[in-house]
């Protein structure tokens, strides 16, 4: 489904983010990306959303080359996904209603079936009687999961998620992890990057570690993951 | 299809919701708009009333032909032979010496000094005379005609009197293309007026765009709410540039027409032009439109998702 052939990715005026990767995720599979801080998660999950291109090599997303697409063609590549970052991005000017309405509307779903969807959605991240509010009188993680709600509403086949628990306490961050496993039982792709071992304690994921822009182990289990992460936690470029 | 109508009605919904939750704003654009509508449509209602009145002054032009005093019968029968068989002649008529010193002495009974002076004449001093009205108003022919008339043997004199009115009619042809560039400055500051107008609005919803891009907007759903601001700020600025018009026209009118009762003339500005108005609110449209795709492709191009 998604695939990853020697890329590698450089920003102008910066050496190089991500050096020679490659790797490809199956439908269905959670994945996490870890790393230190710079090591260049984010920009990872950008190529994936296709947000950036990579500066060489290839990233195929279900059969198509994302490098080669037409620029019109990629909003209709992102629907594929639902994204979620460290910082919601949700809309502040809007009640959570309306934050969740947006994918659908840009899906051009129409009102009625929209509104079910996104009071469907709603329900998910028990924030139905939510609706009404605005984001800002959220807590953060009541505002993460009105962001997950916004990312799922479209019914994505994979879930981008950019450490959705970074800014959360452990309470909170494991409500959301919850959240992220269910959504995989029913069949979504989740990709998830975080520097925070506590989401993936109780289970055996697959890791993608990333050290210094370099893939360190594509496969790695739980054990590897600990010693991985736990050392380079404090490192940071 | 319904797809295509959702995403336009969305956009509709959305802009006008924006609109009212800007009203006074909103107001003032389309208020700016209005009155630059206004300012070209007025030169052109007072341009085009005033030819009108010209062409209708034109078309009742008269010959007048006086004939020699020594006119016999005759000649005055001669004459009517041959403007009868005019081809540019629509109608005409004899008014003979006596006639005309008929009413000219029933005419001056109320004035007691113009009566005397007639009395003192003793005698007809006037001519036979033909007035003549030509199928054409065109100031040319006319000239042409009267040129062929005065040539008649037996004619005295040919007068036409359209020569202030073709003058007239030069000065107005001069005003119609000063409308023109005048209409055309003001559409090239509408423009900047209004691509100002939405670039700013952009510049506010610029968290919401980036949004929009990263869960997957194409740039027309992003352009299409602004690109009906624009056609909005239009609309609405054109009907209240006709409604201001309509204002004018009304205060105006009773001035005209108290001036066109001592002219005796039923002569009014007309309150309803839809030529006008449909090319008012259309242009005015329009602009908009243009100035706010301007606008929002720049802006698309300036926003970069990160």
């Amino acid at each position: 489904m998604i695939q990853f052939d020697h890329v590698t990715k450089r920003y102008p005026g910066s050496d190089e983010v991500l050096k020679d990767i490659s790797f490809s995720i199956d439908a269905g599979e959670f994945v996490f990306i870890t790393g230190h801080s710079g090591a260049g998660k984010s920009t990872l999950l950008k190529l994936i959303a296709a947000t950036e291109r990579p500066t060489s090599g290839t990233v195929l997303i279900a059969n198509q080359n994302v490098s080669k697409l037409k620029p019109s063609a990629i909003p209709f590549l992102r629907r594929r996904f639902g994204l979620i970052f460290q910082d919601h991005k949700l809309l502040y000017d809007r009640n959570c209603f309306e934050n969740v309405i947006l994918p659908l509307r840009i899906n051009g779903v129409s009102e009625q079936e929209a509104a079910k969807r996104v009071r469907a959605a709603l329900d998910k991240v028990g924030l139905l009687n939510k609706e009404k509010a605005m984001p800002i009188t959220l807590s953060g993680g009541e505002q993460q999961r009105l962001a997950i709600a916004r990312a799922v509403v479209s019914r994505p086949s994979i879930l981008l998620a950019d450490e959705p628990t970074g800014n959360l306490d452990s309470s909170y961050a494991a409500d959301i992890m919850a959240i992220f496993y269910a959504f995989n039982q029913v069949g979504v792709t989740v990709i998830m990057s975080t520097h925070d071992a506590l989401g993936m304690s109780a289970n055996q994921n697959r890791v993608l570690h990333l050290n210094h822009g370099k893939l360190t182990d594509g496969s790695l289990n739980q054990t590897g993951l600990e010693q991985n992460t736990l050392p380079s936690e404090t490192f940071s470029s | 299809m319904s797809n295509w109508l959702n995403h336009h009605l969305q956009a509709i919904k959305l802009v006008l919701s924006r609109m009212r939750s800007n009203l006074l704003s909103s107001f003032m654009i389309c208020l700016v708009v209005g009155v630059a509508m206004c300012l070209p449509s007025l030169f052109y209602l007072g341009v085009d009333n005033l030819s009108k009145l010209t062409d209708h002054m034109q078309s009742e032009t008269e010959i007048s032909l006086f004939l020699k005093l020594d006119a016999s019968t005759d000649t005055i029968a001669e004459i009517d032979d041959l403007l009868a068989k005019n081809p540019a002649i629509k109608q005409y008529h004899l008014v003979t010496k006596d006639e005309a010193w008929q009413q000219l002495q029933a005419k001056s009974k109320s004035n007691q000094d113009v009566s005397n002076v007639i009395e003192q004449l003793g005698k007809n001093p006037l001519p036979d005379a033909f007035f003549i009205q030509a199928k054409s108003a065109d100031p040319e022919t006319l000239e042409a005609l009267r040129n062929t008339l005065q040539s008649t043997p037996g004619v005295e004199q040919a007068i036409l009197n359209s020569e202030w009115a073709k003058r007239l009619a030069t000065l107005l042809s001069i005003g119609k293309k000063l409308i023109f560039f005048i209409a055309a400055l003001l559409a090239v500051v509408l423009l900047v007026i209004i691509g100002n107008t939405v670039h700013m609005q952009i510049i506010t919803q610029k968290v919401e765009i980036e949004v929009s891009y990263l869960i997957g907007a194409t740039n027309s759903f992003i352009r299409t709410p602004f690109l009906y601001a624009g056609v909005f700020y239009g609309l609405f600025g054109g009907i209240l540039a006709i409604l201001m018009i309509t204002g004018m026209i009304q205060t105006f009118n009773h001035s005209v027409m108290e001036i066109s009762r001592l002219y005796s003339s039923d002569f009014s500005l007309a309150l309803f032009n839809a030529d006008l108005y449909l090319t008012v609110i259309g242009s005015a449209a329009i602009i908009g439109w243009i100035g706010s795709y301007f606008a929002v492709t720049r802006a698309i191009n300036a926003i970069k998702i990160d």
